[in-house]
């Protein structure tokens, strides 16, 4: 008699966050460990979300995954990380009316399928990777019976993409820049959720440009490497800020909340600009006044 | 009898300078004092240059100045800080051919006349006001006897605009940003003249621009008021690049004159963008430019290009020598070619023989121009610059003989 297979699968939607205390530069690479502590504001999902399927089953040969569509690698080092750290954390999964059981062990020699899509173009640069890595993590742990909460698995997610952490939560959320050296300690903690300040609108201007970006990993590398001002901006600017947003977001003190994410939006720029050689993410119709 | 009047005229001729470590921000609004020490070179004044002529007449009932044929109030404090600094060092004159004599204590009883003119456009972004007050101050000191030198000159060009007291001398120049409370160490000198260097040319992209430009006085006080990496470049950054680009233009460095030209040029920017409000003084095309040079520098493995840019988006290109120059003039004619109605005579100004080098002598020949192999997908955009100026760096100040070129009538002291 042939074995019938079975297919478990989880389902799951993402946000994505826009920071407003600005995360620009690692300490460590492969960890993706930041040199200061970010905060964003989460965006509604209804809006702007990734969308990602997750499964699993005796008769798939190996792990495999769509985005947007399309079969993209999985071999890439960030892929890696975020499915080792969840595979090592998976527990027992018994599923009764479909027959499944899976022990704990059998999880290394299982493979996965994984088919996300963004609803919001790439292109765009509306930070589709933060969104793309908090899902998958995500889903990945609810399909495999983790136990970890939210701010564990932000820690993994970190490894996809360091602003993928922060999407873990709703409101507005602080990435802690952490001080260990395995950066156990650098996840994300919501500060708020979406409720404490709901009267707020985001418009987003999605700017036409005929120019190529450099990437982010790039660009806060080199920026790490040759900023004369980075250092200082992350020791010296950033902890106050960080503070100062913290109290503002609490107090639902708009004035000062708006003077400081524009003022840390314009020094993130300024420390792209003073990197070798300069990057220029803004544009004229980024900075028309008149 | 009527008492025959005199008119005593003098003529002088300075050079603007672009700063190649930057000068931003003040600690003394009044004396203009800097916050850091900066370096500049010196261009030309055969193609940008100011011409003042001073007279001194008793006929004259006050001061009165002309700037490019236009009469302008001489009441602002910078123009009163000159010409009250030059008035208290002024010496006796005596021209017996003319039959003056002017004792010591004569001069502050008497009143002058100034008249002006930038050979090149105020509105283009040209330190127009380094280039005038230098000359203000050279010319009433010649024209009063003053016995200070062009290091004590600059003291009190200074005082009218801080990067006019570097157009006292020509090759490369430093001002010290100094100790003194009263601002008397805080002078130009001249690190090295302009025939040490003289291998480097100067290509100035003119860039058209909409935008009327935050003013530099209310800028770098914002920017001292709300930038939090003002202090640090200020402290830290600047006296090393400055020990650094002296060593480089001693020893006619370029990869190191380059690398810190750039350098320090982005991060001045880079601090006008931590400013509240933000001030952009760079536009797109200027982002271009620099990402054509950035481009070509990668590619030949040694910077060939350095380019610096001041409060505006007029790019100041130098070149490592006379071919670079000419290779980059065929790039930046091929990414910024002249709209369809331009005259090259026009478009490219100074030393045109720059464009005979090049291959270049008439519009189809800037057609014809290939695509900078580097730039993947080369644009060309018409029309994003307003024209080239092609120089070298330059002498100091000078004063013309020649009566033909004085701007002020010999007999009534008015403007010509």
């Amino acid at each position: 008699m042939e074995e019938k297979t079975w297919v478990r699968m989880v389902t799951a939607q993402t946000p994505t966050n826009i920071a407003v205390i600005k995360y620009w530069g690692k300490r460590d690479e492969t960890l993706i460990l930041p040199v200061n502590d970010s905060i964003s504001v989460t965006l509604d999902p209804a809006h702007l979300c990734t969308t990602t399927t997750v499964a699993v089953s005796p008769s798939f040969d190996q792990d495999r995954m769509w985005l947007n569509g399309k079969e993209i690698s999985l071999s890439g080092g960030r892929y890696q990380n975020c499915l080792r750290e969840i595979r090592a954390r998976a527990c027992d999964v018994q599923d009764e009316e479909k027959g499944i059981k899976i022990a704990k062990k059998d999880w290394e020699k299982m493979h996965v399928h994984v088919a996300s899509y963004n609803n919001f173009p790439t292109a765009a640069g509306l930070a589709s990777s933060a969104a793309g890595f908090a899902c998958l993590v995500f889903a990945l742990a609810k399909l495999m019976n983790a136990k970890e909460d939210n701010s564990e698995l932000s820690a993994i997610a970190r490894q996809g993409s360091g602003s993928a952490c922060r999407s873990l939560f709703g409101g507005f959320v602080k990435w802690n820049m952490g001080k260990a050296e395995d950066g156990s300690d650098s996840l994300a903690v919501q500060l708020v959720d979406e409720k404490h300040w709901d009267e707020l609108v985001i418009i987003i201007a999605v700017v036409s440009s005929r120019q190529k970006e450099t990437s982010s990993t790039t660009g806060m590398r080199d920026s790490v490497e040759t900023s004369l001002l980075l250092e200082h901006r992350a020791k010296e600017v950033v902890p106050k800020r960080t503070k100062q947003m913290e109290e503002a977001i609490k107090n639902r003190d708009f004035g000062s909340f708006a003077q400081l994410a524009c003022a840390d939006s314009n020094q993130f720029h300024a420390v792209c600009l003073d990197t070798c050689p300069p990057i220029f993410y803004m544009n004229d119709t980024s900075h028309r006044q008149d | 009898m009527a008492e025959k009047t005199w008119v005593r005229m003098v003529t002088a001729q300075t050079p603007t300078n672009i700063a190649v470590i930057k000068y931003w921000g003040k600690r003394d609004e009044t004396l203009i004092l800097p916050v850091n020490d900066s370096i500049s070179v010196t261009l030309d004044p055969a193609h940008l240059c100011t011409i003042t002529t001073v007279a001194v007449s008793p006929s004259f009932d006050q001061d009165r100045m002309w700037l490019n044929g236009k009469e302008i109030s001489l009441s602002g404090g910078r123009y009163q800080n000159c010409l009250r600094e030059i008035r208290a060092r002024a010496c006796e004159v005596e021209d017996k051919e003319k039959g003056i004599k002017i004792a010591k204590n004569d001069w502050e009883k008497l009143h002058v006349h100034v008249a002006s003119y930038n050979n090149f456009p105020t509105a283009a972004g040209l330190a127009s006001s380094a280039a005038g007050f230098a000359c203000l101050v050279f010319a009433l000191a010649k024209l009063m006897k003053a016995k200070e030198d062009n290091s004590e000159l600059s003291a009190i060009a200074r005082q009218g605009s801080g990067s006019a007291c570097r157009s006292l001398f020509g090759g490369f120049v430093k001002w010290i940003m100094g100790k003194a409370e009263d601002g008397s160490d805080s002078l130009a000198v001249q690190l090295v003249d302009e025939k040490h260097w003289d291998e480097l040319v100067i290509i100035i992209a003119v860039v058209s621009s909409r935008q009327k430009e935050t003013s530099s006085t209310t800028g770098m006080r914002d920017s001292v008021e709300t930038s939090l990496l003002l202090q640090h470049r200020a402290k830290e950054v600047v006296p090393k690049r400055i020990k650094q680009m002296e060593e480089a233009i001693k020893n006619r460095d370029f990869g190191s004159f380059a690398q810190l030209t750039c350098a320090d040029s982005n991060q001045f920017h880079a601090v006008c963008l931590d400013t509240c409000p933000p001030i952009f003084y760079m536009n797109d095309t200027s982002h271009r430019i620099i990402s054509c040079v950035e481009k070509w520098n990668c590619s030949e493995g040694t910077p060939q290009v350095a380019y610096t840019f001041d409060a505006g988006p007029n790019a100041v290109l130098i070149a490592h020598n006379r071919k670079a120059a000419t290779q980059l003039i065929q790039k930046l004619l091929f990414c910024f070619p002249p709209s369809s109605d331009a005259d090259l005579n026009s478009y490219v100004i100074g030393d045109k023989s720059i464009l005979k080098d090049a291959g270049i002598e008439d519009i189809e020949d800037v057609e014809a121009l290939p695509p900078p192999p580097e730039i993947k997908d080369a644009q060309r955009c018409k029309g994003d610059v307003s024209y080239f100026i092609c120089t070298k760096p330059g002498r100091g100040p000078d004063l013309l003989s020649d009566e033909s070129l004085a701007l002020l009538h010999p007999e009534t002291g008015l403007p010509k």
